[in-house]
Parts: C-alpha cells; structure tokens; sequence
C-alpha cells in the first residue's frame, strides 16, 4: 500500500531547506501529506522537527523549496514551474497548529482565545463567534470554563482550548508540536483522547509526538527525521522493522 | 540649645489659615501643574511608544538613530534642557514657542524616551509563543501586537509607567524656571511677595502630596481595573462583569441544550 495514500495531496514540501546563520537545519525535506492522512514525525532533539512544521504554515519562511498548498506556492518555490503564490496569512488560516507550550493568550477568557480570530480574521459578529466558540469548547470538553483565564486552568485544560482555538478556524490541515510534553503525565491522556477524536473524524494531521501510543493508532504515514533530513518513512514497520540504522537505533531507545 | 523664646515666636507667627486663604492662587498653579502633566503625559505616550517600536525594528539606519534620541534625551537634567530650549534655541533661532509649550515639549521629549524603554521592555517581555499563536490562526501582524502583545505589555508596564506619570507630576515644577505660572512657580512668588515663606511652602507640599497620591491611587485602580477575573466563578461586583457572567451562561445553555437535541435526535433515528 502506498502511504502517501491514494489520497489528494493537501500539502506538499519539496526541496525545503532553512538555516539560522550558519545552523543549517532543514536540509531538504520532501514531504507529501494526503487528504484524511495522519502522518506522525520523529526524531531526535534537534532534528528540526519543530522547525519543519513552522514552515509548513510558513512561521518561518524557508530559503529554499515549495510549500504547495491547495494549488498555490507558498515559499520560494521551485524554478520553471510558474505556480500561482498565495499569501501566508491566508495559508495559516487554513492550517491550524497546536503548540507545546500551548501559547494561550492569558489576559482574556478561554471563550475570547477560541472567539478571537473568529471575529478578527473571519470578521464574524461577537454573538454568533461567541456562540460558535463555545461549541468547540464543549467539543473539547471544557463548557463549563468559558470564562476561566488560562492560568486558571491546569496544563491539559489549556492544549484542550489551544485545540478548540484551532480548530474553530475550521482548518483543513491541523499541525501539533509535541502536544503533550509539557504535560504532567496524568494530564496527556484527556489531550490524547481529543486528538484521537479528530483523527477519527477524517481530519489531516502533522504531529510531532513520541506517544507511541498515539502514533501505533492513528500514524498511517511516520517519518523519522535526524539532521535536518527525513531519514526513513512508512508505515508502523517503522518502530519495530527500520531499516536505517539510526532510526532503529532511535525506536530501540524510546521504546 | 534650645530657645524656648525664639520656638513660641515662631509657633506664633505660623498661620495656616494663610494657606486656605491664598486657596484660589494655589488652585490656579494646580491646575496648570495638572494640565502641563497630563497633557505632557499624553503626548510622550505615544510617542514613546513610537520610539519603542522603532528601536525593536531591524532597520539598521532607524533603530541605532532612536537609540540614540533615548540615550540623549535622558541624559540632560531636565532644568537645564528646559533652559536650553527656551531660553537658548528659541532666542537663538527665533521660535515663536509660549514658556508652557516649551515646558510641555521638553517634558514630553525625556518622558518619552524613558517610556520607550519601559515599554520596549513590557513588549519584549511578552512571549515569541504569543506571537507566533497569534500568527498560525490566520491573525494578520498589526491585529497579532494590537489584540494580543499590546494587552499584553499594558499589564506589565502599568505600575513602571504610573511612577513614571508621579514623576512627571513632580519633575512639571522644574519649568518654574523659564517663568510658567505653575503651582510651584505660583508658590514661589508669593512667598517672596508676602514673606510667609513657611505657609506657601507647606501649602506647596501638601498640593504637590496630594496630586502624586491621587496618581498613585489612579495606578492602583487601573492595576485592578486590568486584573483578571473569571466572572463565571468569582462573585463579582462590577455591572459590566455580571452581565458578562450572564452572556456566558446563556451561551453555555445554549450550546449544552444543542447538544443534547443532537445527540437525542440521531438517538431516535438508530
Ligand atoms: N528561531 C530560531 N533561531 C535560531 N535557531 C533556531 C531557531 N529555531 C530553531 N533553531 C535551531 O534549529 C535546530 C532545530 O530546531 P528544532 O526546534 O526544529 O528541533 P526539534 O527537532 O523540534 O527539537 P526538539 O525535539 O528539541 O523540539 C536547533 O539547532 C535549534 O537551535
Ligand atoms: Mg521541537
């Protein structure tokens, strides 16, 4: 079976290079991600996993490459291929991401973190944003802390919101940076319920995670990235069956 | 030693209802004191935000350029920057500019450039994170400071910048110097008008005590005012909030009231 799926491609790098001064970090990341697919990223600290997701919404512009999206070039681009280019701000309001940090905006409600981009971005009315917000909240299970401010709200409460501020864009592809390893343990698994929800409900996903039991489930494409290159991708194979010697080397350990 | 004679003709002379009766004189250089600072506040503001902004841009000709303004305009003692814009580059080159337009700009320019390092400093303390969220759902980049860094820093350089609006309160009396009829310059010369040295200065310090606490209680005010509150659990006072207490409770029922008919409708229709 092919694991790019014989899906639509929703996004595509190709050729993606990135360096901070001299830190090369990315060093040409080919990456296709289909319609529906869940693919979930590996590697060690370092690797630039992180990295690779932020240009994959273009956080970070890279030097080099495409970011095909939706029939649009997004980054440098390749050249002789004369693609229409889209802008940045219209590509993230399509792709949602999640951080590991959460990054919730603290000084107003766990209703205005969801409503926020609703009325500012979609330019919607406050009730019906506010209304449509809450509807993601109780998605995420969180109704009851409409008004609460972040800081009162425990480390999972918070990448729950973070994910409901997400996906009230309604996003088309959704990105997560190591979702749950800031999180005390007991908090990880209410987090990893919501993402399984989401798999399950078709939506495309990136997710940088080392919860194997995550990836076990809902990884139909892995890949295992080290020095800035995907070293090795496929299926669940991958964990057990490498056949690069760092990435066996790499599942051996966190196994 | 101690003279009893000299201390009971002092307490003699000392005649505080010389204070209240001299109200409207004193109340005239309040009011100049009061408008001189707030209008001076007003403008360094936002100017000092300006600078603030410029100084964080990676222009590479504009931000040394405002670094430079800042470390200049805070290194002139006041009194002397005064003088010499009023009475120096005035005079010199001809400018048309009143004593309390002068003042005014003059505290605006070093207000200004310590306003922008305090709030170059609550911008910067607002987390790349914050940023970067505001970015990834589709924010554009003055919508991403204005809505989310902005509240952000105004929080954290609320009490820096209420010491700096009690200093400008204090520092406002330097122009005296170029002849403003503030409340220290009012002070000044009816003291020497009236010999009572001792009365007018008093009356100067209890004006002067009660203007910067009144700032001080305006800081604090502000401070709680931008305190955070869940207004769906803690018991609150304010009408705004209550009613925000009731908006959220009616949204909750309602979503909650959607989801059970959702949830009892595909029931019925398995
Ligand atoms: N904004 C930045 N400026 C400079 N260097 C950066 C920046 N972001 C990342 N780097 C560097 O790029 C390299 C890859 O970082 P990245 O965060 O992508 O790795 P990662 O695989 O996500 O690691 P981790 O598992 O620790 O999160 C690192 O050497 C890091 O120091
Ligand atoms: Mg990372």
């Amino acid at each position: 079976m092919s694991q790019t799926g014989d899906a639509q491609p929703v996004v595509r790098l190709r050729n993606i290079h990135k360096s901070f001064d001299s830190n090369h970090v990315l060093r040409g990341i080919d990456l296709t991600v289909g319609q529906g697919q869940h693919v979930v990223v590996f590697g060690p600290s370092g690797s630039g996993k992180s990295t690779l997701l932020r240009t994959t919404n273009l956080l970070e512009t890279p030097d080099s490459g495409s970011v095909w999206f939706d029939g649009k070039e997004y980054g440098p681009g390749i050249e002789g291929e004369g693609l229409p280019r889209g802008k940045a701000r219209l590509l993230r309001q399509e792709i949602g991401m999640v951080f590991q940090q959460f990054n919730l905006f603290p000084h107003i409600t766990a209703l205005d973190n969801v409503a926020l981009a609703l009325r500012r971005v979609r330019g919607m009315k406050r009730d019906k944003a506010e209304h449509k917000a809450a509807t993601y909240l109780d998605r995420v299970g969180l109704l009851d802390k409409l008004g609460a401010f972040p800081s009162q709200l425990s480390g999972g409460q918070q990448q729950r919101v973070a994910i409901a501020r997400s996906l009230v864009m309604e996003p088309k592809v959704m990105l997560f940076d190591e979702p749950t390893s800031a999180l005390d343990p007991e908090l990880v698994g209410e987090v990893l319920a919501v993402m399984r929800d989401l798999a399950e409900s078709g939506m495309t996903m990136v997710v940088v995670t080392h919860e194997m039991g995550f990836a076990r489930e809902a990884g139909d494409l892995n890949i295992f990235m080290d020095d800035g290159l995907v070293v090795e991708s496929g299926g669940k194979e991958l964990y057990s069956d490498a056949r690069e010697p760092r990435t066996r080397a790499f599942f051996e350990a966190i196994l | 030693m101690f003279d009893f004679g000299v201390w009971i003709l002092a307490q003699a002379r000392f005649r505080p209802e010389f204070i209240w009766d001299n109200r409207d004189a004193f109340l005239g250089g309040v009011r100049l004191t009061v408008f001189i600072a707030i209008v001076a506040f007003a403008l360094a503001t936002v100017l000092g935000l300006g600078v603030a902004l410029l100084r964080m841009s990676k222009n590479r000709l504009l931000a040394p350029i405002v670094a430079a303004y800042i470390n200049i305009f805070r290194a002139i003692p006041l009194l002397v920057f005064v003088v010499f814009v009023y009475y120096g580059i005035a005079i010199q080159f001809d400018v048309k500019i009143s004593a309390i337009q002068a003042g005014i700009l003059v505290l605006t320019l070093q207000y200004s450039a310590w306003l922008g390092e305090i709030f170059r400093g609550g911008i910067q303390a607002v987390s790349d994170g914050q940023t970067q969220a505001a970015l990834s759902v589709g924010m554009s980049r003055p919508q991403t400071f204005f809505r989310v860094v902005l509240p952000q820093a105004i929080r954290i350089v609320i009490p820096p910048t209420g010491n700096m609006f009690i200093g400008m309160i204090k520092d406002s009396s330097l122009v005296f110097i170029i002849g403003v009829p503030e409340l220290f310059r009012v002070s000044s010369v009816m003291a020497n008008r009236t010999f009572r040295y001792f009365e007018v200065y008093l009356g100067a310090v209890i004006f002067y005590l009660i203007l910067t606490t009144a700032a001080y209680f305006g800081v604090k005010y502000l401070e709680k005012r931008f305190a955070l509150v869940d207004v769906l659990t803690t018991r609150v006072r304010s009408p705004f909030a209550r009613r925000r207490g009731v908006r959220l409770r009616m949204i909750q029922d309602a979503v909650a009231s959607e989801r059970e008919s959702k949830s009892s409708g595909t029931a019925t229709a398995m």
